[in-house]
């Protein structure tokens, strides 16, 4: 696929692929726009550069023109606007009830995932903590609650073309559902101090039951 | 009213030129001064907004405002101090007026009362401030201290560079430097004036009344 | 021609009432010798600024290598010969502070605002020449104050140049400790230089054009100076207090970014971008408004839609309040707002979209000539339009989830910057050269400085939409640490390659600077045939620029190639046919 031969990840979420949709449209939509202005500026640099005894012509403007560029970009510029608008609101305004729910909490310079014991629920003391291993059993939707020890960091899945800053004071509800099983990294996108390049987790997703039997097993050796 | 407001906007006469202000140059409106005073007073303005917009922010996340246990502002001495400060403003309008009359004992008058009370605002604040301190509301304690000491000193930063620069004025208005045919001095120092005095009862209002 | 050798006497003696050396060059307060101690601080800066790009791009091409040359840097800068995770966040951090704020703000508005804005409204000075010789001092004591904190204990500044809190609040997250500090204290004061530079540009532009001078005769530069002096005017105010308040909870114990006690991290990013926003246009308009004169001097044509032009940066003045949410989509902030932001910020690209319409329609039937100020402003634009484009990408809440934080906003940034700002400065230094020193900057080296230029930035800065769009973050010290990164790793080292070179190339133009004082051809009164009155002083303005009466403007600055003239261009100041007849 075109934009996978342009070093993007290959993606596993259920948003991606809107996202790379609506890139892909702004990237026609800029392309086009690039070249028409190119090529009428070299055009008009070949067509009309100095050449003896020819005076150039003595235009001050054209209002006609001016109003319609100016309708033509407003309207294709706000047309995009509200195009992204639903996919915007699906990924970060509500989506789908969650199936798992964990907590990751970002410090410097590791991601810190806390994971539900038997009972299920997070915030209880039988909960698993593990450092930078994220395991998440896949197709299902999977609900974080974000959080941050000390500074700014940024919570960023290449491959699910997901991003959500991790800020000090707050909880900031994620959700996400990878599509392929596999281990993908969790680079930290915003800078937090010297060890900002480098702070790297690794997501894992499996299926059902090797999930389980992996949380098991952490779940004893705690 | 509006008659008497007008010199202060637009220039009895013709204003002091500045130093290279243009032979040939179209009459300027307002005198380059003025709008200096007036440019300055604009950015004053974004200067404290941008110390009112997080001081707003904090009171709507804050559970109590102001919070238990740091002790009350004081209101009633701050009325009076507001009082001040606005006849301030009076007497200072009342100067202005005198220097366009040309009524050299008038405008000495009004100046140094604006002097003095501008001062007495100062003094009163500063002796309130000894108190909250002693109290134990101090920069450090939580945002409330620190919003009421950054927002309320600058405006007191504020009022100190009002007095001195009135100050100045004040002395050459001694010596009869300023006239109806030379007022601009003055009338540039007044509208910084109003101003410190114009922001103060907003202030007051959201930081000591609500 | 008799007259004007009479003039050039005349000029000769305005300079002559003496003022010593120091009364001349350190402490002037002639706004055209103000304006050459801009440009000479600011390009020392830019070699500066420059050289820590040129470090960043050893690093990021050939990660962790041990550089021997690096042992003549601090250890502020490098240990044994190598670049350290910390240096490196410190030399981007320096870099963008010093390009942004000493380097295109110092050209652009000192440089260009002081040397243009009387010359071209028909004023003798500034409304305020002391005012302006404090503006100019006050910004460089900013300037060593920034430089000295290479120096101090714990390194330079190295929270970004957004200095985001809580990070830049709390030295023991970064390490750094008086850096931060100075870095703050360095804005502050520089901001303080601004208020009075712009507070001086716009009484001067409001009070003392000359007779005739209308706001709608005025050239674009002019009006782009203007809008920019009240956008500084407007928006630094808030980065002071922002600054303020960083440096309270960093030495008096306050909380206003800390959340133990109450703060809030993300109102530092409201009050940073609320200023921020404004600011990257402030560093474009100017540079707009230089091109813009270019190209209709060069295409020998009026300026396509003068008012819509003007109207245009009105309308960019304006709008560049309600979109700094932009830089915001994936802090936190609430969503909706930022659907409201994606809204505003699309609608922002409206106004630049006229402007380049405009400009192409300038060239439309001109007579082109392509002289070296011609090709930077053209390639003003082409580049323009590319870093205009890749905002649109970043405007769409959805797709900027994906790119924010990649070498994707690094290339917008430096095509914006870079190809805009910064070819707009190549071009109006070129340009106005002959006035600033009267001679002519040699066309050879300069053509040669904008190819090389052209090709090694392209080259450099194109590449990065393509690091940006595989996710490569931006602030990383090593890319081969992460294992997605491993196949863009050619292509950063690619780009490190044309970086140099394009670094290299910039001691070209420097070259042309120094040589042409010396040996560059003699200038004419009006050597590129221009309308604007800056021309119509002598070659070497003295003190109070015009020796005898100030010029009456009679028509528009544009008026190229009028049917009622012969001549292809008609000077503001040239009095009309009845009225020149009468004179006789
Ligand atoms: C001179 C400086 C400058 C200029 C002019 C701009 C102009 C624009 N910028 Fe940029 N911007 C920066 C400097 C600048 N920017 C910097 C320094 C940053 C990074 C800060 C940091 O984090 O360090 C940044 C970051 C930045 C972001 C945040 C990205 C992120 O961090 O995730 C966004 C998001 O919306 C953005 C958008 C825009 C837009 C929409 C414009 C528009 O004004 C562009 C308008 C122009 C055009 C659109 C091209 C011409 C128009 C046409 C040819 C008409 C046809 C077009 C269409 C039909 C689409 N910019
Ligand atoms: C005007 C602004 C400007 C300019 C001109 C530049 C110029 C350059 N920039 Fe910069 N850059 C920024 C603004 C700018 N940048 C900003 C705002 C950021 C974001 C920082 C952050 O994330 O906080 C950034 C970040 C940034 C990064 C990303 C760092 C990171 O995120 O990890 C990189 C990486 O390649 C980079 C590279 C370069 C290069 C190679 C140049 C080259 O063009 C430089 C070319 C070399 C020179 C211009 C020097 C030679 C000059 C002379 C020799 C002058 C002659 C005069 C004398 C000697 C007196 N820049
Ligand atoms: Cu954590 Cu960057
Ligand atoms: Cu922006």
């Amino acid at each position: 696929m075109f934009l996978e031969k342009m070093y993007f990840p290959h993606d596993i979420s259920t948003f991606g692929p809107s996202i790379d949709a609506i890139f892909l449209l702004i990237f026609w939509i800029t392309v086009v726009t690039w070249v028409l202005v190119t090529i009428t500026l070299v055009v008009f640099l070949v067509k009309y550069r100095t050449r003896p005894g020819r005076k150039a012509e003595y235009i001050e403007g054209n209002s006609r023109l001016e109003i319609t560029w100016t309708t033509a970009t407003t309207v294709i510029l706000v047309a995009l606007a509200l195009l992204s608008r639903s996919t915007w609101a699906d990924i970060k305004e509500h989506g789908p009830p969650g199936d798992f729910f964990y907590k990751v909490t970002a410090k410097q310079f590791n991601w810190e995932i806390t994971y539900p014991g038997p009972d299920g629920k997070i915030d209880t003391k039988d909960d698993v903590t593990v450092e930078n291993e994220f395991h998440v059993p896949v197709n299902k939707v999977i609900r974080i609650e974000l959080e941050s020890k000390d500074v700014i960091h940024s919570f960023f899945v290449p491959n699910m073309r997901l991003k959500q800053d991790a800020v000090p004071g707050r909880t900031i509800a994620v959700w996400f559902q990878a599509t392929e099983p596999g281990t993908y990294e969790i680079p930290c996108a915003e800078l937090c101090g010297f060890g900002h390049s480098g702070m790297l987790g690794h997501l894992t997703v499996q299926s059902e039951d090797d999930y389980n039997k992996w949380l098991k097993d952490t779940y004893t050796n705690q | 009213m509006t008659a008497k407001i007008r010199p202060l906007i637009v220039p009895a006469r013709r204003p002091r030129r500045d130093v290279f202000d243009g032979d040939g140059a179209s009459e300027p409106f307002i005198s380059s001064g003025k709008i200096a005073v007036l440019m300055l007073i604009a950015s004053e303005i974004m200067l404290f907004s941008g110390l009112v917009g997080p001081f707003l922010v904090y009171r709507g996340e804050a559970p109590f405002w102001p919070p238990p246990g740091l002790p009350r502002l004081p209101i009633f001495v701050t009325w009076i101090n507001t009082f001040v400060l606005l006849s301030s403003a009076v007497t200072m309008f009342l100067g202005v007026r005198a220097v366009h009359q040309n009524r050299q004992r008038m405008v000495r008058r009004w100046l140094a009362i604006t002097l003095i009370l501008g001062s007495a605002f100062l003094a009163i604040q500063g002796s309130e401030w000894v108190r909250l301190v002693a109290h134990g509301l101090k920069l450090s304690s939580g945002t409330y201290g620190a919003t009421f000491y950054t927002l309320i000193g600058l405006h007191g930063a504020h009022v100190t560079a009002a007095v001195i620069w009135l100050g100045c004025i004040a002395i050459a208005a001694m010596r009869g430097r300023y006239g109806a045919k030379n007022a601009g001095a003055v009338e540039i120092c007044a509208i910084y004036w109003y101003f410190v005095c114009a922001i103060w009862p907003a202030l007051f209002v959201l930081v000591y009344l609500t | 021609m008799s007259s004007t050798a009479a003039v050039e006497i005349h000029g000769a003696h305005a300079e002559h009432h003496e003022l010593g050396f120091v009364r001349t060059y350190l402490f002037s307060t002639d706004h055209k010798m103000i304006a050459k101690q801009f440009l000479f601080v600011a390009l020392f800066m830019m070699a500066i600024g420059g050289l820590m790009a040129m470090l960043m791009r050893l690093e990021l091409g050939w990660p962790e290598n041990q550089w021997s040359f690096l042992r003549i840097f601090p250890e502020t800068l490098q240990q044994d010969n190598a670049i350290t995770p910390n240096t490196y966040n410190s030399m981007f951090t320096m870099h963008a502070t010093i390009m942004i704020f000493f380097v295109v703000m110092p050209i652009l508005v000192g440089t260009f605002g002081n040397l243009l804005v009387p010359l071209m409204i028909g004023a003798r000075d500034m409304a305020f020449p002391k005012l302006n010789m404090f503006s100019f001092w006050v910004s460089a004591i900013a300037g060593v104050i920034i430089l000295s904190s290479f120096f101090v204990t714990g390194g330079a500044a190295a929270a970004g140049w957004t200095s985001y809190a809580p990070l830049s609040a709390v030295p023991n997250y970064t390490g750094v400790d008086w850096g931060q500090d100075l870095w703050c204290i360095s804005l502050i004061v520089l901001g303080m230089g601004s208020l009075m530079g712009s507070i001086n540009y716009i009484t001067t532009i409001i009070n003392m054009r000359t007779k005739g001078m209308t706001f709608f005769r005025m050239p674009l530069v002019i009006w782009s100076l203007f809008i920019t002096a009240i956008l500084l005017l407007l928006a630094l105010p808030v980065l002071t207090t922002a600054l303020a308040l960083l440096l309270f909870d960093r030495m008096a114990g306050t909380h206003f970014f800390l959340p133990s006690g109450g703060g809030e991290p993300l109102l530092w990013q409201h009050l940073f971008w609320f200023f921020g926003h404004p600011e990257v246009y402030i560093m474009i308009l100017p540079a707009m408004g230089v091109t813009s004169d270019m190209i209709a001097t060069f295409s020998r044509k009026p300026i396509f839609g003068y008012r819509a032009m003007a109207y245009a940066m009105i309308a960019i003045a304006f709008l560049s309040w309600i979109v700094w949410g932009h830089h915001m989509f994936q802090s936190g902030m609430n969503p909706a707002l930022g659907t409201s932001f994606m809204l505003t910020t699309m609608v922002i690209g409206v106004p630049s979209a006229i402007k380049t319409f405009n400009w192409l329609g300038t060239l439309y039937k001109g007579d082109i000539h392509f002289t070296t100020p011609m090709l930077n402003a053209l390639s003003f634009v082409a580049m323009f339009v590319i870093g205009g484009l890749s905002g649109i990408f970043m405007a769409c809440t959805p797709v900027d989830m994906y790119i924010h934080d990649t070498y994707f906003i690094v290339a917008h940034i430096h095509y914006v910057l870079f190809g805009g700002s910064l070819f707009g400065i190549f071009a109006g230094i070129t340009y106005w050269y002959p006035k600033m020193f009267g001679r002519m900057m040699s066309e050879k080296i300069g053509k040669l400085h904008f190819w090389i230029t052209f090709i090694a930035f392209n080259c450099t800065f194109f590449p990065m939409h393509i690091l940006g769009m595989g996710g490569h973050m931006r602030r990383i010290y090593n890319p081969l640490q992460y294992d997605f990164l491993k196949p863009l790793a050619g292509i950063n080292e690619f780009i490190s390659v044309s970086a140099l070179i394009l670094g290299a190339a910039q001691f070209i133009f420097l070259f042309n600077l120094i040589y042409s004082y010396w040996f560059g051809e003699k200038a004419t009164e009006n050597p590129w045939h221009a309308n604007t009155l800056e021309w119509t002083t002598p070659v070497h303005p003295g003190h109070g620029n015009w020796p005898g009466k100030l010029p009456t403007v009679y028509r528009g600055p544009y008026e190229y190639s009028s049917p009622e003239t012969t001549e292809d261009y008609w000077p503001q100041n040239a009095p009309p046919e009845h009225m020149s007849a009468a004179a006789d």
